[in-house]
């Protein structure tokens, strides 16, 4: 553990921490955000193995399951609340299913990681696992919810949160069973007729790797077309192809605004709504 | 936003040696300085007395990588610009860099497969001909 190693400032490294992240932090706050429970607990055992009596067995710390419960839905509900206003169109489970992802435990222990929570986090097994850097990352996020306010913990969300979607696919994050059907429903909400599919062209009929692009075409006009090894997969991955164009999901659609927000009204409706 | 990937610097030398001599003033001139452009790099000096290893200067980055520079018989000047350097690097492996460019979009229209420019098959092509 490189806390058990030579040269080691708990109190300095914990400064560094909030210069590196560039934001102000109330410090006794931040030490509580590092404290797990399962480290009070070995401390505890530790020390009544020791044989010191019940007053100097009770530490004074509280623990960070309080900080991270507050940074967990303050960061959902922020991150909701941020891709329903970049896509609009996209629905409720979609949303949810993104949300899931960017706060799930590989994630945010890998974010932990390179900002090197897992020095400074206090636990009881090392290395410390996922878990454990999940919940002490939130509740750092808890803490500068309640060091700074709702913006400055807002923008270290949008900041920390959302490049880890550069790249990524919306189909790889929400796994969708049936996207023939959400197509149809999608459709009929907005009152187009249901799509026919068509085979547009087609490699290789005959061999072993075949090519067939089906199209989906509404009322004779172009929807989407998608490319697939039989048939029914080049319908099914045309229909993803539509979602995609109708969620506003594309590869080539805006990048994320990162400018500054305009007064914090998005922030505060996310606590309002926790 | 920017984060520094520089975590900590270990500036490990000896207070008697003489090669130590540029260490010892970057410590006593420059050192403070340092620290206080770069408040978000922990910085320990610790000598150690008598005739020990040479002085090293150790940096370690937020992905683990530990990279070691001596600094014997380097001036003070010498060590700040490495400090500096330093500084400003990331922790990935220092390798030779295959090619200098790189992007995430390689294609802007769409990468061009056997089929781009084909009409398909049921585009109509001419008064007479018919689509299947």
């Amino acid at each position: 553990r490189r806390s058990e190693k030579p040269n080691w400032d708990y109190h300095a490294e914990i400064h560094a921490f909030g210069h590196r992240v560039q934001e102000h932090f109330a410090l006794d706050l931040l030490k509580t955000a590092f404290v797990n429970p399962c480290y009070i607990e070995s401390e505890e055992a530790r020390r009544r193995q020791l044989g010191l009596d019940k007053d100097a067995v009770a530490l004074q710390l509280q623990d960070n399951s309080g900080l991270a419960e507050r940074g967990l839905r303050f960061a959902r509900a922020y991150l909701a609340q941020c891709f329903e206003g970049a896509y609009p169109q996209l629905p409720a489970k979609g949303v949810e299913a993104l949300v899931n992802f960017l706060t799930s435990q590989e994630l945010v222990s890998y974010v932990a990681q390179n900002l090197s929570i897992q020095d400074l986090a206090l636990c009881r097994d090392f290395p410390a696992p996922p878990a454990v850097l999940q919940r002490t990352f939130l509740a750092v996020v808890g803490a500068l919810l309640e060091s700074s306010g709702p913006e400055r913990a807002g923008i270290f969300v949008r900041d920390f949160f959302i490049p880890q979607l550069i790249g990524k696919d919306l189909f790889e994050i929400w796994e969708v069973v049936n996207p023939m059907g959400l197509l149809l429903e999608e459709l009929t909400k907005r009152n187009i007729s249901a799509p026919e599919p068509r085979i547009t062209r087609q490699l290789g009929v005959g061999t072993v790797l075949p090519v067939y692009f089906v199209g989906l075409y509404c009322d004779k006009k172009i929807l989407a077309e998608g490319p697939g090894e039989t048939v029914l997969a080049a319908e099914e991955e045309a229909a993803r192809v539509a979602l995609r164009k109708l969620y506003g999901y594309t590869e080539n659609r805006r990048p994320w605004d990162y400018s500054k927000p305009k007064q914090g009204l998005a922030a505060e409706k996310a606590i309002s709504t926790n | 936003r920017y984060v520094r990937q520089l975590q900590r610097l270990q500036l490990l030398f000896s207070p008697t040696a003489a090669d130590a001599r540029g260490a010892r003033q970057f410590v006593e001139e420059a050192a403070q300085d340092f620290a206080r452009q770069h408040p978000d790099v922990v910085l320990y000096v610790s000598p150690h007395s008598g005739p020990g290893p040479a002085p090293v200067l150790r940096a370690e980055y937020l992905n683990g990588t530990v990279r070691e520079e001596l600094i014997a018989s380097k001036t003070s000047e010498e060590i700040v610009q490495l400090v500096t350097k330093l500084a400003n690097q990331s922790g990935l492996d220092i390798v030779r860099i295959r090619k200098p460019f790189h992007t995430d979009y390689p294609s802007v229209q769409g990468q061009w497969h056997p089929l781009t420019n084909k009409p398909s098959i049921l585009t109509v092509q001419g008064p007479r001909l018919q689509p299947q």
